[in-house]
């Protein structure tokens, strides 16, 4: 399906329509427009913007100020080796410089530019249609050894994507009142940039904006903006919610995304806080692709205009673009996931290769043999975490630690490392996964 | 900046906040199982970082922590709160901050 017309402005939403809860008010399209044009205005000519926001409004001006100044955003980790990701900015983007609050961590390898500081307005220039193949935003895979790979967004693609998101979860004009998003998910990863930068860039919705990390602060948020709230979420902070046990305002639905959600947490969700469990099927390289009521549906119903089949989604502006799971088609058009391709793993939304830790592992000074160990509940449980079995004489597990910092994501650094003569190969050199467990059982010591 | 060293000199030697020795003991343990560590509660070095380097925990950690702090003391960890990265510096101004806002 081409993305073509002359709704490609930045906004087509109504100057006096809200677009974000702020703790001092809420803000209007027309002054996060005049906001943002005054930014525009104080930004180089020619560059990259480096998104590193934490405050969700300043996160959201700073990408619409790059927009209205054709620069591209890069969607980088806000955790992770941030320092690393700065230096490729620097090193592979011309006229790299960063975006931040006053409230953020400076960063002197890139140009700062303080996205909230005060400044004079200036008129705003007329909103021309933004042409749909124009990248204007990168996002990365950090890939499990550091190592971030580029995915462009062309504006085409995501104003589809934000449109098929709103139809598909009732957040068009038509709809009914505007929703309010409260999200625990950062606005540089994929799924937080879809959701609350572009549905309240192009869609019926309300951002709220301040900190919904902490389970005290997302009751906060929830209450603090009208209805229909929509809390937008992750299988982690569900679990957290949910055992914390303190029921939240009226939701009109809650949304995750980045794992598959455990029946067991949807179904309490649905019990517990009387509001549809939905879940998002999507990537970084493909953006959201699909979507299910998980109570109600195995199968996953993909986005208007998207095709999902085994390997690949054909998504409206991107065109084909592989899949990292195994899927199976079901005759009524929806798809069932059936697990990741071999050797993907993925935890705390960041998705690795087994084969590229285990090198890292091996090189890791005086390990000779080393393997990471998947942990049988990675699927079911938001918290679990990889070990390592070592083979690396007179070494401590601290020691081989130190030598996997810095060198792979912090979040597939082992919890548990067990240190041991040699690890246990058969005869073919596999690695039988119930004697790793067992060097691996709590109060084993090689 | 010599504010912020005044206020956390102040904070160690405050008496409602001089090192709470059984506190921090009871908050290792606490961290080390609900995070399923493998250093021994008694191996936390009380003024070694959390985060990061240190002990190396992360976002998923704090929020795993939070439920745990929450449900031992009573204690409600926000991350809008100034002082969130001297909270999470160490075990001792961990600690601390429990100290002072736990219910009695």
């Amino acid at each position: 399906m081409p993305v073509e017309g002359p709704d490609l402005v930045l906004t087509t939403r109504d100057a006096a329509e809200i677009i974000c809860h702020r703790a001092g008010g809420p803000v209007t399209i027309g002054q996060f427009l005049a906001e943002a044009a005054a930014l525009a205005a104080t930004l180089p000519e020619q560059g990259h913007a480096v998104n590193l926001c934490a405050d969700r409004y300043a996160a959201l001006l700073g990408f619409a100020a790059a927009l209205l100044r054709g620069h591209p955003t890069l969607l980088g980790a806000r955790s992770g080796s941030l320092d690393g990701f700065l230096e490729m900015a620097a090193a592979q983007y011309p006229g790299a410089y960063v975006m931040a609050g006053a409230e953020d961590e400076r960063r002197p390898a890139l140009p700062f530019i303080q996205v909230d500081a005060p400044r004079p307005g200036v008129p705003l220039p007329p909103l021309r249609p933004i042409p749909a193949e124009r990248v204007v935003a990168i996002g990365f895979t950090s890939g499990s050894t550091g190592t971030p790979t580029a995915h462009a967004k062309p504006w085409g693609a995501l104003v589809a994507a934000a449109a098929a998101a709103a139809a598909r979860f009732g957040l068009r004009p038509q709809d009914g009142p505007p929703a309010s998003i409260v999200a625990t998910v950062p606005p540089q990863h994929m799924y937080g940039f879809e959701t609350t930068m572009m549905l309240p860039l192009r869609e019926a919705v309300a951002i709220h904006a301040g900190a919904s990390f902490f389970p005290a602060e997302v009751h906060d948020a929830l209450a603090a903006v009208p209805p229909r709230r929509l809390l937008v979420t992750t299988p982690l902070h569900l679990r957290v919610l949910l055992a914390e046990g303190r029921r939240p305002p009226p939701l009109a639905a809650v949304i995750s995304a980045t794992a598959p959600l455990a029946q067991e947490i949807a179904l309490a969700v649905e019990r517990d806080w009387g509001a549809p469990m939905l879940e998002i099927y999507g990537a970084t390289e493909a953006g959201s692709v699909a979507s299910r009521r998980t109570v109600r549906e195995d199968g996953w119903l993909p986005y208007d205009g998207t095709r999902v089949r085994d390997g690949a989604a054909e998504v409206p502006g991107l065109g084909t673009v592989p899949l990292a799971d195994a899927i199976e088609p079901l005759p009524d058009g929806r798809f069932r996931l059936l697990g990741r391709l071999a050797d993907m793993v993925k935890l705390g939304g960041k998705r690795g290769s087994l084969a590229d830790l285990n090198r890292v592992l091996a090189e890791v000074p005086g390990v000779e043999d080393g393997v990471f160990v998947v942990p049988e509940d990675i699927e079911s449980n938001p918290a679990a975490r990889l070990s390592a079995v070592v083979a690396a004489p007179g070494r401590t597990p601290a020691e081989i630690l130190d030598g996997l910092r810095g060198r792979i994501d912090p979040v597939f650094l082992p919890r548990r490392l067990a240190v041991v003569a040699a690890l246990p190969r058969d005869p073919l050199g596999k690695l039988p996964r119930q004697a790793l467990a067992t060097l691996l059982a709590p109060g084993e010591e090689a | 900046m010599s504010i912020e060293g005044f206020t956390t000199a102040a904070e160690t030697v405050a008496p409602a906040s001089s090192p709470n020795i059984d506190l921090e003991r009871d908050l290792a343990r606490l961290i080390v199982t609900a995070l399923s560590l493998e250093t021994p509660a008694e191996e936390i070095e009380p003024e070694a970082p959390l985060f990061g380097e240190g002990l190396g925990l992360d976002s998923i950690d704090a929020l795993e922590l939070s439920l745990a702090i929450g449900k031992a003391y009573g204690v409600q960890l926000r991350s809008d709160d100034e002082r969130n990265h001297r909270i999470f510096a160490s075990l001792r101004s961990l600690a601390g901050h429990i100290a002072r806002h736990r219910t009695p």
